[in-house]
């Protein structure tokens, strides 16, 4: 075969891997949106195709990759704009990073949505799950093969949107609505900083995509732009992982996570939204070797967040709240390993703890029965763990230290506190000056007064 | 003080008082289904549920619509709507409104049959813009009055039939308008609550004190009641609940949620008045009687106050009472908890938040403290009183009934004032919740006639004349009629009998693999004697093996698992060792009945089963540490067996053969698993129960005392015992190695006629499955039901009791042959031998509640899956080892989950007790709980005679005749060809291979 042959049978098959997932969400969302919604059995089937072809398709790729030591192949879909130099382009990359974590995302997907088949039988809002799981998967797929930093935010996209649209899937409850709208609220405020990134690496490079910043094969490539650039984006790039994998200070939603049906609890916080931001800062890697001053922000940040939230988990009286700040610690080794100059570690870190723990989650409703079987055979209930350090604290401390992590580190009065408070007064006062000025420029003050007063309300 | 010795006392029966209103459910791990209106049951059932709707917010029957469908597809049928509203007007059928034009009978009648809309001003506003809906008669008007209407119509000399139907049409909705214009709307003032709570949300809908206060009262009480999910406990747990979470949150380090920052203060004064009081309840009651001052709650309202504040919260403050009042059912931990200890705390809460809640609605800037005891008063003043609907809306409703009542626009402005005032009235007081009342009663109605009429047809079969060859003894259970009738359609030489599945025999139970004894008995007994079960001697080395190695095992499994939670190890084993999870996440999502296999294999160590025995012959006389006594001596078992026997009615024509079957239910992923255990063996499994009964039953001694008092047990009959897993339909057997030579042949045959059973029994149940198809065979059925058991997606493993609707105290003959689907509980009476009643006593006083409780369960969480039940499984989140939440932090969810219940049809239980009225009477007397049920309604009771077979239903003290509407009754030639093909229930009929023989060849 010649190698324009096999570039194209490779271009095939990593677009499958997107188009795929992509194509079942169109097949199951069409009808639906048309008021006939497929049956169970059909939609389960098209979304367990999509992901297990895509997995397929993933599996024979790296297998043709592997044979060509991991030389990168990219694959040109089109492109969005062209202005001179400056161009986006919708770009896909197979690398030794991409396809071995496409690998392992869209297996875990076909399994969920196998799980979810079952476990969602007869639930008025199946359809709608297997949507957003379908959505979700695209998004993911995207994300991670995406060779530019725009198809990258594309990706991000879909997965905020899906997991939010998850976390409320059961709207009728007030307690999950809210605990979606935050983990919203909590993706857009950090969405910014890839979005800023994106813009940044246009400016610097003229263009979005990783072909022109980086150079060299992942994990040794370098990159292209001065230190000073690769320290801002490499920032912007943090910040933005920081909220999916809520690291410090955006620990908060994520134990609210826990309120859509446990399959999507599973994939989602147990496994791939969770690691989405490790994915990102590992395929932006070069830019972190070049700023050392955000590597080791990022491998403080991570291990202060693992610090927390295995205090925090050890007071956890409930299995997916439990389980949830056990992801968190993860997520914060697995940055800080990021942060310290591992690629391989933390990307098999990545994999290993998100397969455990979605079993964990799938598993939790199990919880009774598991204690039960574990206290038989210890012949008692599983004592204090030998492990725990709390027995050397002194008991005051520890009762203070115990509130703490009861609490949860107060993250919410924290957040309140320092950031949701200041930022409210700083638009609410941004909206009256904008008011004033408008009332200023159109020559009334009558206006003004008045709504002024509308505004003060709300 | 003598006033605060006399607070306290009240306080504390108010708390009593008002815990009685709390959910019955202890922890989940012996899920027992009990009544969620217990605390209701003084009062007859229909009154009940619509004064338990208004305190819990929930449903009291289900939605109207629901009804509605139900009478489309005829299963309420017009002449229930007739009977049902002809007992309940009673003697008021004959008052006419209208001036006489129409009688209340047939209004409330219409209103029944066909639906109205109340809609709001604007709606109708709306709909009048919009459709034309008061331009044309109503599409479902009866076609005589349709008649009336054109023929009055034309004769005022309208062209077309359409043109006349629109004029009459237009004429009444003009008298309507004009009729409703003449009077004001009403105003209905409404109690005001009694929680700050609700006056301010009903003010200010955004302003809501128990979303501030819940989220930590609940992390809380989980903190202190958890009983072993965290690895790291709440410190001084042993002090009390209001000590220890006032100690932790007085310490006032870390910032707050703003609405929280004059707590630390108030509970460090608390914490230290349990530092100084006494370690007993009278600080708690302090507290409360000081926060009701604090609040300005005036002494009438506390009453009202300590239940809504309890009842705000009733899913963790039952769990609190539970374990109040049943240390011993803890799983784990048992803590000092009391109930006055959560209402002081929840007090405190709610007192300072509501003091931050006034001081935002004044805003900031008046500052100063708010004066909570005036705002009380103030609020109440305040509280918004319901507006009547407007003049457009009665106009609208008014428009609807009159034309299904058949009058007409000229009838309408006849009306006087007070006529009007009283027709509308009519309407209005037949409001949504008076037809679902009588929607109800007539489906109940339907089933209770589908139900009499079967069992008056079917008759009794004759009894057998000579030897039966086999008898098999099971649990009342309604999921063992399908197996008993199976097995009888399979053997006919069997013999079946009913009784409450823990065999006579209450007992701690410790199971070779336990690390500590559960009571096996109905909740309410407390057993008195602990049963270990041991490995045999000649095992007792490979056990201590296994042991060990299962020790090991569990230590690296439990360690990893918790080790994967924490920081270092759990860096080190994700990272390292995570991947390995791959094999059992696959394994058991994609092949999940290979994987149970595999695990089960895994669970056994590869060996065979450990051989044990049961230490049921008492030791030693000393008691157990816990009081009870090891084992029961020869008398105690004497009595036991004595006292099964003469329940069922077997105390002679003992055949070669005994089998005792008690139940139980395996599945995985499942925190509702004990739920579709035994409830008569506290929602544990009846096996071990059943095996200690035939282990009496065979003793030599035992059946020496027995014969002494004219009991005997002929000297060839043995007993066996098994446990019938209701999720696999299979049976364990129990000591297979001690039954005789002479009988391994017979038992032999036995088994596997039992495992054809199941296999029928399998097919029977996963007809309900709707993911199964109709058309499975009893083997593939058996795959099915065995893979649902071990899949860790499935959330239905089994439909538990959903089916359950009936009970029948009476010889098996009176049902054998009748298929009943699985929907009646089968308790074994004889009648004839007891004419003092004594055996119907116990056997009343253990049913009723059972069988009532498991029903009421059922009915209410279908009823209102959110208020009563637990909702769906999907997002369950298990806490503390005790129940589950809906997410992270919401209330524990009581009840049984939707999934469980979804295809239960909500009815009373409807018990049919195969003795004289006189003799039922007579027992009643005797029980008072029971006789409340019954008097009340929570159960609905038929007594049949059985000289006469005649049935008698129990209306309001007297026993009524029931009149059959139907003689006949369909036959099959087997259950499989009756319901084979059918999703939905499936009513009687005469199955007539299991029919008793008439003549017995010998």
């Amino acid at each position: 075969m010649t190698a324009a042959r096999i570039h194209y049978a490779v271009a095939a098959l990593v677009a499958w891997q997107f188009v795929a997932p992509a194509a079942s969400l169109a097949a199951i969302g069409l009808p639906a949106l048309f008021g006939r919604p497929l049956s169970e059995r059909a939609t389960t089937r098209l979304v367990g195709a999509g992901f297990s072809t895509g997995f397929l398709a993933a599996l024979v790729t790296l297998a043709v990759l592997a044979t060509r030591s991991f030389v990168p192949e990219v694959v040109h879909l089109g492109t969005l704009f062209e202005v001179g130099h400056h161009a986006a382009s919708i770009d896909l990359v197979a690398d030794g990073l991409s396809v071995p974590y496409v690998c392992f995302t869209t297996g875990l997907c076909a399994l969920v949505n196998a799980f979810a088949g079952t476990y969602l039988h007869r639930e008025p809002g199946f359809t709608r799950f297997f949507i957003l799981l379908a959505l979700f998967g695209t998004g993911m797929n995207l994300m991670v093969l995406a060779g530019s930093i725009d198809v990258l935010f594309a990706g991000w996209e879909f997965l905020g949107i899906s997991s939010a649209l998850l976390i409320g899937f059961f709207h009728e409850r007030r307690n999950a609505v809210d605990a979606a709208l935050r983990a919203f609220t909590t993706y857009r405020v950090c969405d910014v900083g890839l979005l800023a990134a994106g813009v940044v690496v246009h400016q610097a490079v003229g263009s979005g995509d990783f072909g022109r910043l980086f150079v060299g094969t992942w994990p040794d490539a370098t990159c292209v732009v001065s230190p000073t650039t690769a320290t801002i984006v490499a920032g912007l790039l943090i910040f933005a992982a920081l909220g999916k994998s809520a690291q410090a200070p955006f620990t908060g939603w994520l134990p609210r996570a826990m309120e859509g049906p446990t399959p999507s609890s599973a994939i989602f916080y147990g496994a791939l939204s969770i690691h989405a931001g490790a994915y990102v800062l590992l395929r932006c890697e070069a830019l972190l070797d070049a700023a050392p001053a955000m590597a080791w922000s990022l491998a403080a940040i991570g291990s202060a967040t693992a610090i927390h939230a295995a205090i925090i988990g050890t007071v956890q009286t409930d299995l997916k709240g439990m389980l949830a700040y056990a992801s968190m610690t993860q997520a914060g080794i697995i940055l800080a390993e990021i942060g310290l100059g591992w690629r391989i570690l933390p990307l098999v870190h990545v994999v290993s703890h998100a397969i455990l723990r979605s079993l964990q989650i799938l598993r939790s409703p199990s919880a009774m029965h598991d204690r039960h079987e574990l206290a038989a055979a210890l012949g008692g209930p599983p004592g204090p763990s030998a492990w725990s350090l709390v027995p050397l604290l002194p008991a005051g401390l520890a009762r203070r230290l115990y509130r703490v992590a009861l609490e949860r580190g107060f993250d919410e009065p924290l957040l309140v506190r320092f950031i949701v408070g200041p930022v409210r007064i700083a638009l609410e006062s941004a909206a009256a000056a904008e008011r004033r000025w408008v009332a200023y420029l159109g020559g009334s003050t009558h206006t003004a007064a008045r709504h002024g007063d509308d505004g003060g309300a709300t | 003080m003598a006033s605060a010795s006399a607070h306290r006392a009240e306080i504390a029966r108010l708390v009593e008082a008002s815990a009685r209103l709390l959910p019955p459910q202890g922890p989940i791990d012996a899920f027992v289904a009990q009544n969620p209106l217990h605390g209701f049951e003084d009062l007859p059932f229909e009154e009940a549920v619509i004064r338990a709707a208004r305190l819990y917010d929930a449903e009291p029957f289900l939605p109207e619509s629901r009804y509605r469908e139900e009478l489309a597809r005829g299963r309420i049928r017009d002449v229930d709507i007739d009977a049902v509203l002809a007992a309940d007007l009673g003697d008021r059928t004959l008052v006419t409104l209208a001036g006489g034009r129409i009688t209340l009978a047939a209004l409330q009648r219409e209103l029944l049959l066909h639906p109205v809309r109340m809609e709001s001003d604007s709606a109708v506003r709306w709909t009048l813009s919009e459709s034309s809906a008061i331009e044309h008669a109503r599409p479902d008007l009866d076609p005589n009055l349709r008649a009336r209407l054109i023929a009055v119509g034309r004769a005022a000399g309208k062209a077309s039939d359409a043109e006349a139907e629109r004029f009459m049409a237009n004429d009444l909705w003009h008298a309507c308008l004009e009729a409703t214009s003449r009077s004001r709307p009403a105003i209905i003032h409404v109690q005001p609550p009694v929680r700050h709570r609700d006056l301010l949300l009903a003010i200010d809908p955004t302003l809501d004190t128990d979303a501030l206060v819940h989220p930590l009262l609940i992390r809380l009480v989980a903190a202190y009641l958890d009983q072993g999910v965290a690895s790291w406990p709440m410190p001084d747990r042993e002090r009390g609940l209001l000590a220890a979470c006032a100690g932790l949150v007085g310490w006032g380090g870390g910032p707050l949620e703003s609405w929280a920052h004059a707590l630390p203060d108030r509970l460090r004064r608390v914490a230290a008045a349990c530092d100084a009081g006494p370690a007993d309840e009278s600080v708690a009651l302090d507290v409360i009687a000081a926060e009701f001052a604090g609040l300005g709650i005036p002494r009438h309202a506390w009453p009202d106050h300590v239940a809504r504040s309890l009842v705000a919260l009733r899913g963790w403050a039952g769990m609190v009472r539970q374990l109040e009042v049943r240390p011993d059912r803890a799983p784990v931990v048992r803590l000092p908890v009391r109930l006055v200890d959560f209402l002081a705390l929840r007090l405190v809460l709610d007192r300072v938040a509501t003091a931050w809640a006034l001081r935002e609605r004044r805003g900031r800037s008046t500052g100063g403290r708010p004066d909570l005891i005036a705002a009380w008063i103030e609020l109440r003043d305040r509280f918004p009183p319901r507006r009547g609907p407007g003049t457009l809306a009665r106009a609208f409703l008014l428009h609807q009934v009159a034309q299904l009542v058949g009058l007409s626009g000229v009838d309408v402005r006849g009306l006087d004032d007070n006529e009007l005032v009283e027709f509308e009235h009519a309407i209005a007081a037949f409001d949504g919740v008076a037809r679902r009342r009588l929607f109800h009663l007539a489906y109940e109605r339907r089933h209770a006639i589908e139900v009499l009429d079967g069992v008056a047809a079917h008759g009794t079969g004759r009894p057998t004349g000579g030897r039966p060859g086999v008898q098999m003894v099971c649990c009342i259970d309604e999921r063992c009629e399908s197996f008993r009738r199976h097995l009888e359609e399979t053997v006919p030489a069997v013999e079946t009998f009913g009784t409450a599945g823990f065999f006579a025999v209450p007992m701690y139970y410790r199971g070779i693999d336990d690390w500590h004894a559960t009571p096996l008995c109905p909740i309410v007994v407390r057993p008195t004697h602990t049963v270990a079960e041991v490995p045999e001697a000649d095992a007792a080395a490979r056990h201590r093996q296994r042991q060990s190695l299962r020790r090991l095992i569990a230590r690296l499994r439990g360690g990893a698992a918790t080790g994967s939670q924490t920081l270092v190890r759990g860096g080190l084993l994700t990272a390292i060792g995570g991947a390995v999870a791959a094999i059992p996440l696959v394994a058991r999502v994609a092949f999940p009945r290979l994987a149970a296999r595999a695990a089960h294999r895994a669970a056994d160590l590869g060996g065979r089963r450990i051989p044990t025995r049961l230490e049921l012959a008492r030791v030693a006389e000393t008691p157990l540490p816990d009081g009870t006594r090891a084992g029961f001596d020869d008398d105690e078992m004497a009595a036991i067996v004595r006292r099964l026997l003469e329940d069922i009615g077997l105390t002679s024509g003992f055949a070669p053969l005994v089998a005792v079957i008690g139940h139980g239910s395996t599945s995985l992923n499942n925190p509702h698993e004990s739920a579709y255990d035994c409830g008569a063996c506290g929602g544990g499994r009846g096996g071990p129960n059943a095996r200690a009964f035939a282990l009496m039953a065979n003793d030599p001694a035992v059946r020496a005392r027995l014969a002494a008092t004219g009991l005997a047990i002929p000297a060839d009959t043995v007993f066996v015992a098994g446990m019938l897993d209701t999720c696999t339909s299979g049976i364990r057997w129990y000591d297979t190695g001690r039954v005789p030579a002479t009988h391994a042949e017979a038992f032999g045959t036995f088994r596997s006629q039992c495992d054809r059973a199941g296999a029928l029994d399998a097919q029977e149940r996963c007809r309900r499955f709707d993911s199964v198809p109709l058309d499975v065979s009893p083997t593939q059925a058996l795959e099915r039901v065995e893979s649902r058991a071990g899949d860790l997606a499935q959330v239905r493993p089994e439909y538990g009791h959903a089916s359950n609707a009936v009970c029948i105290v009476g010889r098996r003959i009176l049902t054998r042959g009748l298929y009943l689907d699985r929907r009646a509980f089968l308790v074994s009476y004889d009648p004839d031998a007891d004419d003092e009643g004594v055996i119907l006593e116990r056997t009343l006083a253990a049913v009723g509640p059972v069988c009532g409780g498991i029903n009421l369960a059922y009915l209410f969480s279908r009823i209102d899956p959110l208020g009563y039940g637990a909702g769906t499984k999907l997002p369950h989140n298990i806490t503390g080892l005790l129940g589950v939440m809906d997410g992270h932090a919401s209330d524990l969810r009581t009840g049984l989950p939707l999934q469980g219940v979804e295809i239960h049809e909500p009815v009373r239980l409807l018990v049919v007790i195969d003795a004289p009225p006189d003799r039922i009477r007579a027992v009643l007397g005797r029980l008072p709980a029971v006789r409340q049920l019954v008097e009340n309604g929570w159960i609905r009771t038929v007594a049949r005679d059985p000289a006469t077979g005649s049935l008698a239903v129990h209306q309001r003290g007297a026993f009524v005749p029931h009149v059959p509407e139907h003689h006949d009754l369909p036959t099959a030639p087997n259950s499989r060809s009756w319901y084979q093909g059918r999703r939905d229930n499936v009513p009687p009929a005469r199955i007539a291979v299991a029919l008793v023989p008439t003549e017995t060849p010998r």
